[in-house]
């Protein structure tokens, strides 16, 4: 039995699916959670080190607050080490993507705080007033879709006070 | 406006949002008076924030009252299009044959 964050993980689950039992981590912010902590593909949910579950239960618990991801750059080919003990480099530059973009986990939400913030959204379009707002006060598709039949996950889903 | 409107608009960024240039702006603000006008997909600029709207809506004039929430959103999500089914009674209808 592996709980995270009050949530049961699946022991024999490979981890990067097991993940996907947060609400807000879907296939490829799983994958990328595996990345950062250095969880290979196939590793499973009992194969987790401790030390492993804890960074990934710190990390979920405030993921912009998390440490930012150590960048190790490629050596050049030319690239003699030099004698003497390695030294890590301790230079941490924050992780960048290749569009110069900033850590893409950073503005992860998850759970509660995803919840909260879907609700506020509708609220806001309710509060205002707007064509968005008034579909979703009445159950109704938001986006221009079909209302003579189905709707069915609008009708199940659209309201004011969805959790 | 919260700046991620403007990204998540699907609208090129460098374009800036899509608006539409009222000359009567200053005076409606001055004088409370409102603005007719057909220009549903105009976003609603910070400057705009209390004035008095008549957005068309196909049929006629509705009046949108504009706060400062609303910056972002377009003027016609404001004024509704459809008009709501009810039903009417047919009794004239079939008395007519």
């Amino acid at each position: 039995m592996v709980y995270v964050l009050g949530k049961l993980l699946p022991e024999n689950q490979f981890t990067r699916f097991a993940l996907t039992h947060f609400y807000g981590v879907g296939h490829n912010t799983a994958h990328r959670i595996c990345a950062r902590f250095q969880i290979h593909d196939r590793c499973r949910v009992k194969d987790l080190t401790p030390t492993q579950l804890t960074s990934i239960t710190a990390f979920l618990s405030s993921p912009s607050t998390a440490q930012p991801v150590q960048r190790v750059p490629l050596a050049s080919p030319s690239f003699r080490p030099k004698p003497g003990p390695i030294t890590p480099d301790t230079r941490s530059t924050s992780l960048t993507n290749a569009k110069g973009g900033s850590d893409p986990l950073r503005n992860l939400k998850i759970e509660t705080d995803l919840r909260r913030e879907i609700r506020e959204n509708i609220a806001h379009q309710r509060m205002i007033g707007s064509y968005v707002g008034r579909r979703h006060a009445m159950g109704l598709p938001v986006r221009g879709q079909n209302t003579q039949n189905n709707a069915k996950t609008a009708k199940k889903l659209n309201r004011i006070d969805r959790w | 406006m919260h700046p991620s409107l403007v990204i998540r608009s699907g609208r090129s960024a460098w374009k800036g949002p899509y608006f539409v240039a009222f000359p009567n702006l200053r005076e409606a603000l001055q004088n409370n008076l409102p603005i007719k006008t057909q220009a549903r997909s105009c976003t609603i600029l910070p400057n705009f924030v209390g004035i008095r709207f008549m957005v068309h809506n196909g049929k006629d004039y509705v009046p949108v009252q504009v706060t400062q929430d609303m910056v972002g959103h377009k003027l016609g999500e404001f004024a509704i299009t459809k008009k709501r089914f009810t039903y009417k009674c047919v009794a004239s209808l079939l008395a007519s044959f």
